[in-house]
């Protein structure tokens, strides 16, 4: 269990949800300079939206056929409350000393946890999410759950669709532009507040797939599990230069690599055994975050967007 | 804001000027206006000597004729602060100094105040004993009478002319219009004996409130308490009241401070219920870790979101040394010594974290020390000896801290003090209060040093800063690490009134405040790079959720919305920074110069790098 292969897989597989709820930090951040600190709610909703499709869905529906059911109701809701919260919140304070927007996200995201904690039916605790049944596949050495191949086929699927979308699409230079200069760009007839409900429409849905695929490996979704995610992903974002997409999937591939090496190697490193193991991770990938901002605070493939003083 | 209609003196019996525009809401011949409010805010003062209702089954006890109790007392404060205002708009010597600013928007907010309270009181006791027949005529007596102040209050002349730019605003927008206030003059020179009994007198009233406040027995007089203090505050200040005493308070700083804490120590004596004494404590403990945090967001304008983490560090740090059975360490420091510790370990993982990341965008350090927060949580968890060393006992954390002896006095047991018994609680509250003040003093020091400036320099723009030959980078650590250092001074005393450490009561956002999301929210609520805010702020935070323990599971959903709807309205907080204020609301400011048409071939102003 403990060799190098499978921990590589369960890195990558860890690494690719963080990527994909990464993208959303960076997409809003290259844009309009926020740290949606609300994301990590917003994909835990995504999750309870595509859960809610399979509770709906009539007894005996293949969870294969569902799939892309639950996609469908886990982007729709994740993408509403992503958008609503741009419009409600975040617009209305667009000028303001950076500080207000921060608490504002920080307000919405109790709220959204609250409220899913206190009107999902049971979501008191963690609510069973459903699972693929059989035995893991083999794949060069490692074994894979079924549930995770589902992130594996969809986070690069998702890196091309949205690489497509930035480069070859009107609205996608828009985007491009609106990072590098708003002002320039509104100038140039480009509706920069649409541009930036895209960003949030567009992090929100890629959250909600990493929500399916988080409850898919792990079998249950909780109101919490936005916190520690919504974190790792930012450190992600930070990880591969904030602003980058594709530096946030190499972030989120990185940092998932690194925790799953470090629970698996750290405690067999001589005087160090009692710090190993599932509990010390977050320890570790914080504490590589750390490292990243002493030595490439621009991060791995750099920074995108033009400091703005 | 200047308006260039011609202005002329109506028949006001004050010597404000208004314009003709400025007419009432609900247009009333001025002399009836007045006399409705004076009368009605009579009967509602005379209604609450009567019986509001039939049983005593409603807390508080409101079926006694000619003693007023409970919700009761409450109207009745409120309809004699209207009626004074009212009374003083006559004109009546002796009576002129209650309104230096507004005239008639401070009636206005008094006699809402009446209402709110009345309202509730009637509609609470409706509600619990089944049906508007439990009210008794003094109940109805007290809400017409406050009806007939508010409907008069809204038939006297607003105090200040409609803007000039939208001279007939809807209705909303008017009655809005109403509550403002113009700024009272400069007041009259008194002697300096009567300024500083003044000032005394103010925070006599204040520490009454306050202390009424924290000892309301039953969730009803609370929201009662909430809804008077609320409007009476705003009448208050709207009367200018208020800027008279900060412009008192100003002139002496040090007066005001020992009469702060003159009524700050007055308060045990003030409470014989140890639960109330508790209450007390841990505002306080609330409150200075806030002030601490106010030096980080507030003075240098980082924003730590994982500060309750410093607190932790003192606080375990001081359970480790205080010769608890369950500590690991097995040593006993003196309290002198166990503070230090808490200090510096505290200090140094203030250093820690903020040497990495404050060479780097703010943005960084948000997202840092909100891990440092989670982190801090999770590996006091993991020592305990299972899955790492043991250090904390895990999730058990540090239980039996035992009592504190400064100089032979136990801290645990009670004392009797100038004939009041002191319990335990009030004994910390006591201890703590040293604390606070000197987070205060090094509050207001710092902040009035050259470093203190420098900080505000680098908050409001580093680049400038920088430019100016400040070392951003050195002044935001030492803000950083002063604050790290001061919560780590609160976390000592903080272990021992609560008994015992566990990680959880250091978690990003929880029920029970002080956690970093409550802090975050008391620096902002009560207004950031202030001394007085942090304190109201946590004061409120602290004991609204502890007196409605009936919304339990609501709290933090309302916390949440209470902070998007505080950044969207009111991003200064309650006690406004001059500056934040100017800062959060470009427009409209008296002070700022007016725009002058450029000359001609004055081109070329283009904002240059943008």
């Amino acid at each position: 269990m403990n060799e190098l292969p499978q921990q590589l897989a369960n890195g990558l597989i860890l690494g690719a949800m963080y990527g994909l709820i990464a993208i959303g930090y960076t997409m809003v951040y290259g844009i309009v300079q926020l740290i949606n600190f609300a994301h990590g709610e917003i994909f835990m909703v995504g999750g309870f939206g595509a859960l809610t499709v399979w509770m709906v869905l009539p007894d005996g529906f293949g969870l294969g056929a569902a799939i892309p059911l639950m996609i469908i109701g886990g982007v729709l809701v994740s993408v509403a409350v992503g958008t609503a919260a741009e419009r409600f919140a975040y617009r209305p304070l667009r000028g303001a000393p950076r500080l207000a927007p921060l608490i504002t996200a920080i307000g919405l995201s109790i709220v959204l946890q609250q409220a899913v904690w206190m009107w999902f039916p049971d979501a008191k605790k963690d609510v069973p999410f459903p699972r693929f049944q059989g035995d893991p596949v083999e794949i060069l050495g490692a074994n894979i759950q079924r549930g995770d191949i589902f992130v594996l086929i969809a986070a690069p699927l998702c890196m091309i669709a949205l690489g497509l979308f930035v480069n070859k699409t009107r609205s996608g230079r828009g985007m491009q532009a609106t990072a590098q200069d708003p002002d320039t760009a509104k100038l140039m007839g480009i509706n920069t507040d649409r541009i930036i409900v895209m960003a949030f429409a567009i992090g929100a849905a890629f959250a909600a797939v990493a929500a399916v695929a988080y409850g898919l490996k792990n079998g249950q979704v909780g109101f919490r599990m936005g916190f520690l995610m919504g974190l790792k992903a930012f450190t992600a974002a930070v990880l591969g230069g904030i602003g980058n997409i594709y530096g946030a999937m190499l972030g989120g591939l990185v940092l998932g690599v690194a925790e799953s090496l470090a629970t698996g190697y750290i405690g067999e490193i001589p005087g160090m055994d009692l710090f190993g193991g599932g509990a010390w991770k977050d320890v570790w990938a914080f504490s590589l975050l750390i490292l990243v901002l002493l030595f490439r605070p621009q991060g791995l493939l750099g920074e995108r967007v033009a400091d703005r003083a | 804001m200047t308006t260039d209609i011609p202005m002329d003196k109506t028949t006001d019996d004050t010597t404000k000027v208004s314009t003709p525009e400025a007419t009432p809401i609900i247009p009333l011949p001025h002399a009836a206006a007045r006399g409705l409010t004076v009368a009605g805010s009579a009967l509602a003062l005379i209604g609450t000597f009567l019986a509001w209702t039939w049983t005593d089954e409603f807390p508080g006890n409101l079926t006694v004729t000619g003693y007023p109790g409970g919700l009761q007392v409450l109207t009745l404060v409120g309809s004699a602060l209207t009626l004074l205002f009212a009374l003083a708009g006559y004109g009546i010597r002796g009576l002129g100094w209650l309104t230096p600013g507004g005239k008639n928007s401070p009636v206005l907010l008094a006699a809402l105040g009446v209402l709110g309270v009345t309202g509730y009181a009637m509609g609470a006791i409706a509600q619990e004993l089944g049906g508007l027949v439990n009210l008794e005529p003094g109940a109805w007596v007290s809400g017409i009478g406050a009806l007939v102040a508010v409907v008069g209050a809204l038939g006297l002349p607003v105090d200040q002319p409609y803007d000039a730019g939208d001279p007939d605003p809807h209705l909303w927008g008017r009655v809005r219009h109403a509550l403002t206030a113009p700024e009272p003059r400069r007041a009259k020179d008194l002697p300096s004996w009567l300024e500083i009994l003044i000032i005394a007198a103010g925070f006599g009233v204040g520490l009454y409130v306050f202390a009424y406040g924290i000892s309301t027995e039953y969730s009803e007089l609370f929201i009662g308490f909430l809804i008077i203090a609320a409007f009476g505050f705003t009448a208050v200040t709207r009367a200018g009241l208020l800027k008279r005493l900060s412009a008192l308070t100003a002139k002496h700083r040090n007066v005001t401070l020992g009469a702060a804490f003159a009524a700050a120590i007055c308060f045990p004596f003030t409470q014989t219920n140890d639960q109330f004494a508790l209450i007390g404590a841990n505002i306080l403990i609330f409150a200075t870790v806030a002030l601490g945090l106010n030096v980080v967001v507030g003075l240098a304008g980082l924003l730590d979101l994982g500060y309750v983490a410093f607190l932790g560090v003192g606080a375990y740090a001081a359970a480790l040394v205080s010769g608890s059975p369950a500590s690991t360490i097995g040593v006993t420091f003196p309290f002198w010594a166990a503070v230090l510790t808490g200090a510096v370990a505290s200090l140094i993982f203030g250093v820690v974290i903020g040497a990495p990341t404050l060479r780097l965008r703010g943005d960084y350090l948000a997202i840092v020390t909100l891990g440092f927060g989670e982190i801090f949580r999770i590996t006091m968890n993991n020592l305990n000896g299972n899955s790492g060393p043991d250090v904390t006992n895990g999730s058990n954390g540090i239980p039996q801290i035992p009592d504190l002896e400064i100089l032979g006095f136990n801290l645990g047991v009670p004392h009797d003090v100038l004939g009041h018994e002191l319990t335990r609680s009030a004994n910390y509250y006591l201890l703590m209060l040293v604390f606070t003040i000197i987070v205060v003093m090094v509050f207001r020091r710092s902040a009035e040093s050259r470093i203190g400036r420098a900080w505000v320099a680098i908050r409001e723009d580093e680049t400038a800063a920088t430019a100016m030959g400040i070392n951003g980078f050195r002044l935001k650590l030492l803000a950083f690490a002063l604050g790290a250092c001061l919560a780590g001074l609160a976390g000592t005393v903080q272990a021992h009134v609560s008994y015992s450490v566990t990680p959880e009561q250091y978690q990003f956002a929880g029920p029970v405040p002080p956690n970093s999301a409550f802090l975050l929210a008391a620096v902002i609520l009560g207004g950031m790079g202030t001394i007085s805010g942090p304190l109201i702020g946590a004061a409120l935070l602290y004991l609204i959720p502890a007196k409605l323990q009936f919304m339990a599971e609501y709290q933090l959903l309302l916390f949440g919305i209470a902070l998007m709807l505080l950044m969207r309205f009111r991003p200064e907080g309650l006690v406004a920074d001059r500056r934040k204020q100017l800062e959060f609301h470009e427009t409209g400011q008296l002070d700022v110069p007016e725009d002058k048409p450029l000359p001609e071939g004055a081109t070329g102003v283009a904002k240059a790098g943008a």
